[in-house]
């Protein structure tokens, strides 16, 4: 099989479809969500140099509402599923899993729940 | 290793290995900084308590760790992105990789200096 012949196999019949594909799109997208973050999250944590210990408490502040709280937890839960399904992305790097992928994905899955469900329990008194 | 993933146009074996290794860095540094943050400090962020954070050198080590090796992480996940959705031609690469060098650069410097004011 040439080289163009096994591509086009893989992209038919292997990784593009099912829960490799959706693990795919929810990794980019949580990706891009949190590389837009980071920029912001910088710039804001800056205000305590650029305008003062003041201005830097007056978003914190403004941040102290449930439903920005609840943001809150959603950014944790974009950063666990991006790290862990990046574990799974990692050890199939390295051929841990690579025939056994969905089973290494949910127990990946299993990991970031719990530990959402962690943040959550400390987030939800704020939120509620 | 499929060569296609390693050739020049499809990223480069330094992006490649540059991704994981950060990813490993950023995996164990954010869930320090999760957690004293978004878990121990939750309800309780001001300026004062991040002060008294940072007065911590390990603390400080760790999310100065941890905000180059995002910046990198988040610049090269877009420099994927670009390049799968069609950034083609040498030129054009090299232009791009020049602006997010520079973009990383001064990310990482602006963050340090912002920082600065709760170590000195």
């Amino acid at each position: 099989m040439s080289a163009k012949e096994r591509e086009t196999a893989n992209v038919g019949s292997g990784l593009w479809k099912g829960i490799g594909m959706w693990a795919w799109i929810l990794f980019r997208i949580s990706g891009l969500v949190l590389a837009v973050y980071l920029f912001v999250h910088i710039w804001v944590i800056s205000q305590g140099r650029v305008s003062g210990a003041e201005t830097l408490d007056d978003f914190f502040a403004f941040f102290d509402k449930p439903f920005l709280v609840f943001l809150d937890s959603v950014l944790v839960a974009a950063v666990l599923y991006h790290a862990l399904n990046g574990v799974r992305i990692l050890l199939m790097d390295v051929g841990i899993g690579i025939h056994r992928h969905k089973a290494v994905f949910w127990v990946c899955m299993l990991v970031a729940a719990l530990a959402v469900w962690g943040f959550a329990y400390k987030a939800i008194p704020l939120i509620f | 290793m499929r060569t296609e993933t390693l050739d020049r146009s499809r990223g480069g074996m330094w992006p490649w290995l540059g991704q994981r290794v950060t990813a490993v860095v950023i995996i164990v540094t954010i869930m320090v900084h999760l957690v004293l943050t978004h878990f121990v400090a939750i309800g309780e962020l001001s300026f004062d308590n991040i002060g008294e954070r940072l007065a911590s050198t390990a603390v400080l080590v760790n999310d100065l760790l941890l905000l180059v090796a995002v910046v990198y992480h988040a610049l090269n996940g877009i420099r994927m992105v670009a390049l799968d959705w069609g950034l083609t031609g040498s030129g054009l690469r090299r232009g791009f990789d020049a602006v997010l060098w520079i973009a990383g650069i001064v990310a990482v410097a602006y963050g340090t200096w912002a920082l600065w004011v709760w170590v000195s």
